[in-house]
């Protein structure tokens, strides 16, 4: 590290503590973000005083010019009069830039360590080289495995990288607007952890995630991308769920109809298999209890039975309903080659395997059957690592859109099933290798203790407040500077920060054109308008009733 | 509504003349008081009727955006001096700046404007060996003629920044200081007054008496009056902007002029003057009733330095006041709510009405306070901030104890320790009362 080489931008100010400074800044120099140093002293723990590079970040920037009266520029708007005529300087700016202390350095060696003797003021502000910032990130990030995802939003030299051990143990949560850039940096590390061959799970809603179907022969010839559609297929384990589906898909049951409900599910019995043929199954069995006024349920009117039968009955038509929207969608991307999901309890190498990105289409679900199918599977595929002998290898789960699986409490979504399985996964994943990632444009909507067991946040966009603040409420390294940030990042630009970077980061994501599904359009709805033409039939019904509809108004007119 | 009416109004609405009416509410007699009003307007009316009968009132133009537009390609270089207020027991820290804001709007980014710290000086006025004032034989260093030892050398350097940019062929459009360009400099004629050191006398005027420096060459008199003698030889024209007038020279002047020519007698001219001296009636408040926005008063030639006084009477200084140059004293209204600027020049003006609206322009720019900006820009330029005076007071104060501590004496040390520690008496050492604890 020649320091040196660094250029001088400005001079520390007035008072100094070990944790943050001031420094005006000479003009264009330096960015809002941009890691800076400053030579210092401290005292050794051997009482003797050593120099020492203290590294910082500028966490804000503040320009005034004490030489522009506020006067001066009413007058110019009254008067319309162009400052640059006048002889009102309009070169005095002055730049104050604050600094979060990130730590120091000892001379070669690169190992950031906490500050605890405050910099020197007056002292001079430096501009280390990209070089020199990559150097001090890799070596503070100290990773066996790390992984590329982009640049230091204030320096494109400066590549940022992240540590992919703590990224697939510790859970991530990934938190913007719609649009600010989550999904491109989730698919920046699925691409980064498929190089490595660590197995993936994703939930995907909206199929923003079928490019890696579509590119897997090109850009990943040395691993497996598989492409599943639910299945609701169920044991005689998920009573519960099978429970709540019933009672919350179907109609409002009364409590003896519950409990006719409860006993029916006891007295069935059922291996395995689709959900579907059980709720038949049910149906069936319900019927054949009404009509005979069954010994076994003295206490239940048959007219009760009944309303469960119908109820029965609704659930099975919306659960058809909900695999034929996504048997569409499915159909609409005909190139792509959907598998039924495998029975993650007899068959789970066949979701989670080395090299395997496996990713769920859930498109078309409504939230309680997406989170029952999401429960199901999750709950399966943990008890397979939690077993001695493990049948699959450590993966990570991405739960896009996870405020569908995990609401806050106070969305008044309770028992969807999803809620408690991801808060048990989450909370003993890190000795099991099960780590999560959750995507979410909703943050505040989240369960909290789900949230807050994510040690590391990479935040995009956000401008509404209560986001905002639900995201520096679960973090424990996101700064109120970031969080003043958020609402002026544009996309692609995310604040990284917890243990896969030691330190809060802002970034600009890499962008993989390549990795977009080209079956999804581009919602470029007014175009799709300006260019549409009816269909040969549309043009027929068109023209057909114009003349039924003359045949009706001949009709009824009225006789002369 | 009558003229007379319109200035009673004027007079009622009017801050700088309530001011001066709370002034004499404190001092004055009863009578002083009950009769203010009347007289105000009473002398307002006279006066004005003076003004018109010598067509002294003149309207300026402003047109914002083209009056700027059209000036855009003129230099002007605006100077003001700032001075370090810090006192302490045992030093008189003395810091001086003068600093100058040059200034050609239409010239590229890196050439359109420079801030200069034209003059500098930093030194303690109790060191025998400091290099502004020759303290050889210096009867007079009580703390009173600190001040005017500061005094005499900020107004030295303000003046001398002046000179530095005529002798340096500076082409300007325009020069404004802030402040009379010809100060009265009777205080400083007073006998003791040091005299400047060599070295600050060859710093300040090169060219000035190489040969023979003696001691009443180097007298603040004779250095102030060589400055301005070459002030008044520019090329360029000078104007010193005074931003509240405290005393009444116009107006008197006027009357002087007026009587002179026979216009008044003798008798009214002297009880005029009687009562506005009573009434503590100046330029200002005058002016400020009488101008409307935008108007000027023409300049009258006018002699600051009068003999006679006192101090002055007889000493070797009485003769030398005479031949400082005459000062040319106009007014400028900028607003209708601010009492209205002095300007004054050592030359008269070449091109007034021209110079006047530049000035108007200038100072309308800042449209509530009424004072030309580019003075406000070098005044906070120059101004030395707080931290700095706190800075070399901490200096002082570490200097002292550091010292007292050395020779390890009790007594040394309690006594710097009571010096620095000033603010003995004050409310937070007051004993408590009661069950305070």
């Amino acid at each position: 590290m020649n320091t040196k080489k660094w250029k001088s931008i400005g001079t520390v100010l007035g008072e100094t503590n070990i944790s943050e400074f001031y420094f005006s800044l000479k003009n264009y120099k330096a960015k809002k973000g941009d890691i800076i140093t400053t030579e210092s002293k401290i005292p050794s723990s051997e009482g003797n005083v050593i120099p020492v590079t203290v590294w910082g970040k500028i966490s804000s920037i503040e320009s005034s010019n004490v030489f522009f009266p506020t006067e001066a520029a009413q007058e110019l708007t009254n008067e319309n009069i162009d400052i640059r005529d006048t002889i009102l300087p309009t070169t005095r700016d002055e730049l104050i830039c604050k600094v979060i202390i990130l730590g120091f350095t000892l001379k070669d060696n690169l190992k950031l360590m906490p500050l605890n003797y405050p910099v020197r003021p007056a002292a001079t502000v430096s501009y280390p080289s990209s070089e020199d910032v990559e150097a001090l990130l890799i070596s503070d990030l100290d990773s066996e495995h790390p992984l590329f995802i982009g640049s230091l939003l204030a320096r494109d030299a400066v590549k940022i990288k992240i540590d992919a051990d703590n990224l697939v143990s510790r859970h991530v949560s990934i938190f913007g607007m719609s649009g600010s850039g989550k999904t491109v940096m989730v698919r920046r590390i699925m691409d980064e952890l498929l190089k490595k061959k660590y197995p993936m799970l994703v939930l995907d809603i909206h199929g923003d995630y079928l490019g890696f179907i579509q590119k897997q022969k090109k850009l990943y010839p040395n691993n497996e991308v598989k492409l599943f559609y639910p299945n609701l297929s169920v044991s005689s384990d998920d009573k519960e769920i099978i429970y709540t589906l019933i009672d919350k898909l179907g109609n409002s049951l009364t409590d003896p109809q519950k409990d006719f409900l409860s006993s029916l599910l006891e007295k069935v019995k059922y291996e395995s298999g689709s959900l579907l043929k059980y709720i038949e199954l049910l149906v069936r069995k319900a019927r054949e209890y009404a009509s005979d006024s069954s010994k076994s349920f003295k206490n239940i009117r048959p007219a009760s039975m009944y309303v469960v039968v119908r109820s029965l009955g609704q659930v099975a038509k919306k659960l058809k309903n909900m695999e034929q929207t996504n048997f569409r969608h499915r159909q609409k991307m005909s190139k792509l080659k959907f598998e039924e999901l495998p029975d993650a309890a007899t068959e789970p190498e066949k979701i989670i395997n080395k090299g395997q990105l496996s990713i769920l289409y859930l498109k078309g679900y409504e939230n309680l059957p997406a989170s029952a199918i999401v429960s199901i599977l999750l709950e399966n595929l943990f008890k397979h690592r939690q077993e001695v002998e493990e049948e699959i290898p450590p993966f990570l789960t991405i739960i896009e859109e996870a405020h569908n699986f995990i609401p806050s409490r106070s969305e008044d979504k309770d028992n969807l099933p999803s809620v408690d399985t991801i808060r048990k996964v989450i909370t003993e994943g890190r000795k099991f290798g099960t780590g999560i990632m959750i995507i979410s444009q909703r943050p505040s909507r989240l369960d909290e203790t789900i949230a807050s067991q994510c040690n590391s946040q990479i935040v995009f966009r956000m401008v509404n407040q209560k986001d905002q603040r639900a995201t520096t409420r679960d973090s424990e390294t996101l700064s109120v500077d970031d969080s003043k940030q958020l609402p002026n990042l544009a996309n692609g630009q995310g604040i990284i920060s917890g243990q896969v970077v030691n330190f809060s980061l802002p970034v600009q994501i890499k962008f993989d054109a390549e990795l977009i599904n080209d079956d999804i359009g581009n919602e470029n709805f007014i175009s799709a308008v300006e260019n549409w033409d009816d269909k040969e039939s549309v043009k027929q019904r068109k023209k057909f009733a114009k003349d039924f509809s003359n045949i009706t108004s001949i009709d009824r007119r009225r006789p002369n | 509504m009558n003229n007379e009416t319109d200035i009673k109004n004027k007079i009622k609405s009017n801050s700088s003349l309530f001011t001066n009416f709370v002034k004499n509410a404190v001092s004055a007699s009863p009578k002083v008081q009950n009769n203010f009003l009347d007289v105000s307007t009473q002398v307002a009316l006279t006066i004005q009727k003076i003004l018109e009968d010598a067509d002294l009132i003149t309207n300026l133009e402003y047109k914002g955006k083209d009056f700027w537009s059209e000036n855009k390609c003129k230099t002007s270089c605006f100077v003001d001096g700032g001075v370090d207020k810090t006192s302490i027991i045992s030093s008189a820290p003395l810091s001086i700046r003068t600093g100058s804001y040059i200034v050609k709007p239409d010239a590229a980014d890196k050439n359109r404007e420079f801030f200069e710290e034209s003059m500098v000086f930093l030194g303690d006025l109790y060191d025998p060996k400091n290099e502004l004032y020759d303290f050889a034989e210096d009867d007079f260093d009580e703390d009173q003629m600190l001040n005017k030892k500061k005094d005499g050398a900020r107004i030295i350097f303000e003046a001398v920044t002046i000179v530095k940019h005529i002798l340096l062929n500076r082409k300007f459009d325009y020069c404004f200081l802030h402040g009379p360009i010809e100060a009265t400099v009777m205080p400083f004629t007073v006998m003791g007054f040091p005299t400047f050191t060599k070295f600050a006398v060859e710093n300040m005027l090169p060219f000035y008496n190489k040969n023979k420096l003696n001691a009443e060459a180097r007298h603040f008199i004779h250095v102030y009056l060589e400055a301005l003698n070459s002030i008044k030889k520019s090329k360029f024209p000078i104007y010193g902007i005074v931003e509240t007038s405290n005393s009444a020279p116009y107006i008197k002047n006027l009357l002087f002029n007026y009587k002179s020519k026979g216009t008044i007698s003798e008798k009214d001219f002297k009880n005029t003057l009687a009562t506005i001296k009573k009434y503590k009636i100046t330029d200002s408040h005058l002016l400020e009733i009488i101008l409307k926005s935008g108007q000027a008063i023409k300049p009258l030639e006018i002699k600051k330095q009068i003999k006679g006084f006192s101090v002055t009477s007889g000493s070797a200084w009485e003769d030398k006041m005479d031949s400082f140059p005459s000062v040319h004293i106009g007014y400028i209204k900028i607003n209708d709510h601010s009492a209205p600027i002095r300007i004054e020049s050592l030359n008269p003006s070449k091109n007034l009405i021209k110079d006047y609206e530049y000035i108007l322009a200038t100072a309308r720019l800042l449209p509530n306070y009424g004072f030309p900006v580019g003075l406000n820009v070098v005044d906070k330029f120059a101004k030395i901030p707080n931290w700095m005076s706190k800075a070399s007071r901490k200096y002082y104060a570490t200097h002292l104890l550091k010292q007292a501590i050395r020779s390890k004496d009790q007594n040394t040390i309690s006594l710097a320790v009571k010096i620095l520690s000033k603010k003995v008496r004050s409310w937070r050492n007051r004993p408590l009362g009661g069950l305070a604890r």
